[in-house]
C-alpha cells in the first residue's frame, strides 16, 4: 500500500480549521510530531481578495457540488397529512453545505464574533428543565472549566473588545487582550437608542486584531470583513493565527488536498491508520498514536460512520449508535430597517456612510428570558433566549439583483431596461442604507436531525456522502421571534424605516455543531470529557461536534477554546506516556 | 425550441439557482416549491458546436462584427444606453465581459448555449416583425420587440440573464474584464474592498483542488488483504 511509510507522527488530525488547530499548534510547540491531513488546498493571505464573484456568487473556496455535496432530508406532507421525509442531492437544489474547504476551514470565512457562552449554557436541562421532544443534557463540565481557555483564545487567536457592566455578563479571569476594533460613528446612534429604551448594547469582541501582533497585521478595515478571506492576517483564522506558529516549529506537517475517506480499525478495535487520497487521488494511508478527527460536524460524523471495522460494524466509535446524532445548528433568524437619506441631515447622512471600520453591537438582554408573557417559558416564565448582532452588508452584485424588477401600468411586474433601469440601479444605492441585525438562539436537539450516510450519493471519490436530516424544534422558532421582536424595537428606536424579519427552522449551514456529544454515559454519548471517544482510547474529535447543547452565539470561539482545553489533555497524555517509554527504557519511535 | 415564445419551455435550475429571479415570485414559493417545479424540467436541447467555442474567433474586436456578439452588443446597448445619468453598456465593458463569461470564466455550457440560442430566437423573431436582423432596427423598433420577447418565459430570462451580467460588468473587480476604473463603483457612490485580484487571481484561477482519479470501481474495490489471502491460498 502507498503509506507514508513509518508510524512516524505523534499525532495525525484530520481538519484544519477551528477545532483542529489548537492542537496542531499547542502539540508542535510541545515537541510532538504532527500531521495534518486538509481536504481543501493550502492558500496564503496572498490569495484572499474583496471579490464577490469568487466568495459569495462562484463560493469558489469550496468544492463543485457536481463532486462533493450533501444530501438534505426535509419533512414533507402526503394528500393525508401524514409527515415523511424526503431527500434531496445539494447538486440538485444548488444549496451548499461548505464552509470554506481550505487549510484553516472555515475560520477564515468566519466572521469573528467572539461571544462566550454563559455560565447556565453548560447546565440548560437543569437551569430550565426538558421540553418534550427535545433531547437536553447538560454539559459533564463547567463554564469554570473552560474559562481560562476562553481567555488563552483571546491571547492566542488575538481578540478585541472591551467589557462593559451588563446584566448578562459573564464571568472573566482577565481583559481582553486588545483594544475593540474601530468602530462606525452609527455605532453610537446604536448605543443612545438603546438605552433610550432600556436595552443595554454590548461592544461585540472580534476575533479580528486592533493591532499588530504575533506577527500577523492589523485589520485594515477594507469594509469587506464577514465571510471574506482576510489578507492581511488580522482575523484569527486557525490558518493565520496557529497552523502557521505550528509549522514553523519545524514539528508540523501540513498535506493540503489529502482527502481522508476512512480511519481503518483492526478486528481488536485499535485504529490501524487513516487512509485519504492525494492530491493526485491515490489511495495513502498514514499511523500515528493518537488520531484527531475535526472536519466540522456533518463531515466529521460522515467520517466516523464511514470508518466502519470488525469492532466497529456501525462505524467508528458508533457501538452506541450516538454518532451523528442531535446534530445542531443556530436557532434565530434575520431582520432589517432602512435609513432614508431624506429623512436624515447631511451629518447623519454622511456618519451612515462611513464604510471600513465595524458596527459591532450586540444585545444579550434576553440571553436568559424571564418573563411571564412568552409562550414559550416554563413554569417559572423562565427560557433560555439569545443575542442579538447588528451589520451592515456590503456586496454590491447582490445588492444590484432586484433593481431589474419594476411594476406595469396594471400593477404586473416587469423587467425594467433603458433609463429606468438606471433609475432604480441609482436609487438603490444612493437614497438609502440598511441596517441588519442576526439572532442567535439555541437550536434544540432532537431525534428529527442528524447525520448518516446516503445509500446512492457518492463523492468524486466514490465515497457515500453525508445525508442531513435537518427538523427543528417549534421552541426554537418561538424564542427566535421573540428576540426578532426586540430586536425591531431598537430599529424603530433608531428611526429606521421598512422594518422586517424573518425568522424560520432552515439551518443557517455555517452554523453547525453537535452529532459526537461528550458526556459521561457512553450509551448516550460518543465522547468523554475530554472528547476522547468512549470506545476508542486513543482517538480524539475536536470540532464543534462533542456539543449537546449550543448556546446562543455563533461556535467558533467555543470550537477554539475546548480545542485547546481537550489540547492540554493530550499533551499532557503524551507527556505521561513518554515517560514510561523512557522509564522502560523504549525509545519512542518518533524522535529516534 | 424555436422560438422565445415555444410553449414547451420550462425555466431550467441553472436560471433558478442565480439569484436574481423575480424577488415577489421567491418570496411566494418556497424553496421546496422549486425544487418540485424543477424536478419535471427537461435538459437543454444540444446545440451544434458553438461559435463562441470555435478557436477560429480569438478575439472581440473581430468577434463582435458577426453573431452572436454583434447582436448581444446591440442588445447590452439597448439595456443600458448611453445618457447623462449614469455609464452605458459601452462605458462599463459589458460585451467585453460578457464574452469572457462565455470564453474565459467557466460558465455552464448550458447558460451558454441558452444566451447564444437566445440571439437566433430574437433575430428570428425580428426577421418575422420587419424582416430585418435586430441591429439594422431603429430604438423604437428594437424597444417594441424587446418588450414582446419580454412577455414569454424565455425572453425574459434571456433578458434577465444580460441585465444580471450587467450588473457584473458594473460591479466586479475590474480584472475581470468590466467595470474599468470602477466606474461603476463610482456612479453608484460605492467604497470597493481591497485586495482586489488582478488577473492571475481571479476566482477560477485560484489554486486547484484535489483531483479524484477514475471512479472506483467493484474491481479496484477490493481491498488489497483480501487479494493477498488468495494468493497466498494458490501457494
Amino acid at each position: 500500500m502507498n503509506n507514508i511509510n513509518e508510524v512516524d507522527f505523534d499525532i495525525c488530525i484530520v481538519g484544519s480549521g477551528a477545532g483542529a488547530s489548537p492542537v496542531a499548534y499547542t502539540m508542535a510547540k510541545a515537541g510532538a510530531k504532527v500531521l495534518v491531513l486538509e481536504k481543501g488546498p493550502w492558500l496564503t493571505e496572498k490569495e484572499f481578495f474583496k471579490d464577490e464573484l469568487a466568495i459569495s456568487i462562484h463560493d469558489a473556496y469550496n468544492p463543485k457540488l457536481s463532486e462533493e455535496q450533501h444530501v438534505i432530508e426535509e419533512e414533507y406532507e402526503d394528500e393525508e397529512g401524514n409527515s415523511f421525509w424526503q431527500g434531496e442531492a445539494t447538486s440538485d437544489s444548488g444549496w451548499t453545505w461548505w464552509n470554506g474547504t481550505v487549510v484553516g476551514g472555515s475560520s477564515n470565512f468566519m466572521s469573528g464574533y467572539f461571544h462566550r457562552l454563559k455560565p447556565i449554557d453548560f447546565r440548560l436541562k437543569t437551569e430550565f428543565g426538558a421540553i418534550d421532544g427535545a433531547n437536553i443534557a447538560d454539559w459533564p463540565i463547567s463554564y469554570a472549566e473552560l474559562e481560562p481557555y476562553y481567555a488563552m483564545v483571546e491571547r492566542e487567536i488575538g481578540v478585541s473588545g472591551r467589557v462593559v457592566e451588563h446584566p448578562h455578563q459573564e464571568p472573566r479571569s482577565t481583559d481582553f487582550p486588545y483594544p475593540p476594533i474601530s468602530e462606525v460613528p452609527m455605532s453610537s446612534w446604536i448605543d443612545k437608542a438603546a438605552k433610550k429604551i432600556g436595552y443595554h448594547a454590548v461592544p461585540v469582541p472580534r476575533a479580528v486584531l486592533s493591532q499588530p501582533a504575533m506577527g500577523r497585521r492589523s485589520c485594515e478595515y477594507s469594509g469587506y470583513c464577514s465571510s471574506y478571506g482576510c489578507s492581511s492576517g488580522a482575523k484569527g483564522s486557525g490558518r493565520a493565527a496557529l497552523l502557521n506558529h505550528a509549522v514553523a516549529t519545524g514539528n508540523c506537517t501540513i498535506k493540503p488536498n489529502a482527502k481522508v475517506h476512512k480511519i481503518a480499525t483492526d478486528a481488536a478495535g485499535k485504529i490501524t491508520g487513516v487512509h485519504y487520497y492525494d492530491a493526485q487521488g491515490r489511495p495513502k494511508s498514514v499511523n500515528a498514536k493518537t488520531y484527531v478527527v475535526a472536519c466540522q460536524a456533518v463531515e466529521t460524523s460522515r467520517l466516523l460512520l464511514a470508518s466502519t471495522g470488525e469492532k466497529f460494524p456501525n462505524g467508528l466509535a458508533n457501538n452506541s449508535g450516538q454518532v451523528g446524532k442531535n446534530l445542531l445548528f443556530s436557532g434565530g433568524g434575520t431582520g432589517s430597517g432602512d435609513f432614508i437619506y431624506d429623512q436624515l441631515s447631511e451629518q447623519q447622512v454622511k456618519e451612515l456612510k462611513v464604510v471600513g471600520p465595524f458596527v459591532n453591537r450586540a444585545l444579550q438582554d434576553w440571553y436568559q428570558i424571564d418573563d411571564k408573557a412568552f409562550s414559550g417559558a416554563n413554569a417559572k416564565g423562565q427560557a433560555k433566549g439569545g443575542t442579538i448582532d447588528f451589520l451592515f452588508h456590503q456586496n454590491p452584485i447582490a445588492r444590484a439583483r432586484g433593481t431589474q424588477w419594476g411594476v406595469d401600468s396594471e400593477g404586473e411586474d416587469k423587467l425594467l431596461w433603458g433609463e429606468e433601469l438606471k433609475q432604480s440601479i441609482k436609487r438603490e444605492f444612493t437614497s438609502y442604507k440598511t441596517l441588519r441585525f442576526e439572532v442567535f438562539n439555541d437550536w434544540l436537539p432532537t431525534d428529527d436531525c442528524f447525520v448518516s450516510l446516503d445509500d446512492e450519493v457518492t463523492d468524486k471519490w466514490g465515497d457515500p456522502v453525508a445525508k442531513v436530516r435537518i427538523g427543528y424544534h417549534g421552541h426554537d422558532l418561538e424564542v427566535g421571534e421573540y428576540l426578532s421582536l426586540k430586536a425591531e424595537k431598537l430599529l424603530v428606536a433608531l428611526g429606521a424605516t421598512n422594518i422586517s424579519s424573518s425568522v424560520s427552522g432552515y439551518p443557517a449551514t455555517n452554523l453547525m455543531a453537535g452529532g459526537c456529544r461528550f458526556g459521561d454515559d457512553p450509551k448516550t454519548s460518543v465522547l468523554d470529557k475530554n472528547c476522547q471517544a468512549h470506545e476508542v482510547d486513543n482517538l480524539y474529535v475536536t470540532d464543534g461536534s462533542f456539543m449537546p447543547t449550543g448556546g446562543s452565539v455563533p461556535y467558533t470561539f467555543t470550537i477554539y477554546a475546548n480545542a485547546f482545553r481537550v489540547a492540554e489533555h493530550i499533551k499532557q497524555q503524551w507527556f505521561n506516556n513518554r515517560k514510561i517509554f523512557s522509564a522502560r527504557g523504549v525509545n519512542t519511535p518518533l524522535h529516534s | 425550441m424555436k422560438s422565445f415564445f415555444d410553449k414547451g419551455y420550462q425555466t431550467p435550475l441553472w436560471f433558478k439557482e442565480k439569484e436574481f429571479a423575480k424577488k415577489v415570485l421567491r418570496q411566494q414559493m418556497s424553496r421546496r416549491n422549486i425544487l418540485k417545479s424543477a424536478a419535471g424540467a427537461t435538459g437543454m436541447l444540444v446545440l451544434p458546436a458553438l461559435a463562441i467555442d470555435s478557436p477560429i474567433q480569438k478575439s472581440l474586436a473581430r468577434s463582435k462584427q458577426t453573431d452572436p456578439w454583434l447582436t448581444l452588443d446591440a442588445t447590452l446597448a439597448h439595456l443600458l444606453p448611453t445618457s447623462a445619468t449614469g455609464p452605458s453598456a459601452g462605458d462599463i465593458n459589458a460585451l467585453p465581459y460578457l464574452y469572457q463569461v462565455m470564453t474565459v470564466q467557466p460558465t455552464l455550457p448550458e447558460e451558454k448555449e441558452f444566451i447564444v440560442k437566445g440571439v437566433g430566437w430574437l433575430n428570428g423573431f425580428a426577421n418575422s416583425e420587419y424582416s430585418k436582423a435586430f441591429v439594422l432596427l431603429s430604438i423604437n423598433e428594437k424597444e417594441l420587440l424587446l418588450r414582446g420577447i419580454s412577455r414569454s418565459r424565455a425572453g425574459e430570462n434571456w433578458l434577465n440573464t444580460l441585465l444580471n451580467y450587467i450588473f457584473e460588468a458594473m460591479l466586479t473587480p475590474p480584472a475581470y474584464g468590466g467595470n474599468p476604473n470602477g466606474i461603476g463603483w463610482q456612479w453608484l457612490d460605492h467604497q470597493a474592498g481591497f485586495p482586489l485580484p488582478e488577473k492571475g487571481q481571479r476566482y477560477f484561477e485560484l489554486p486547484a483542488r484535489g483531483k479524484a482519479k477514475v471512479k472506483r470501481t467493484a474491481k479496484n474495490t477490493i481491498p488489497l488483504r483480501n487479494i493477498e489471502m488468495k494468493r497466498s491460498t494458490k501457494a
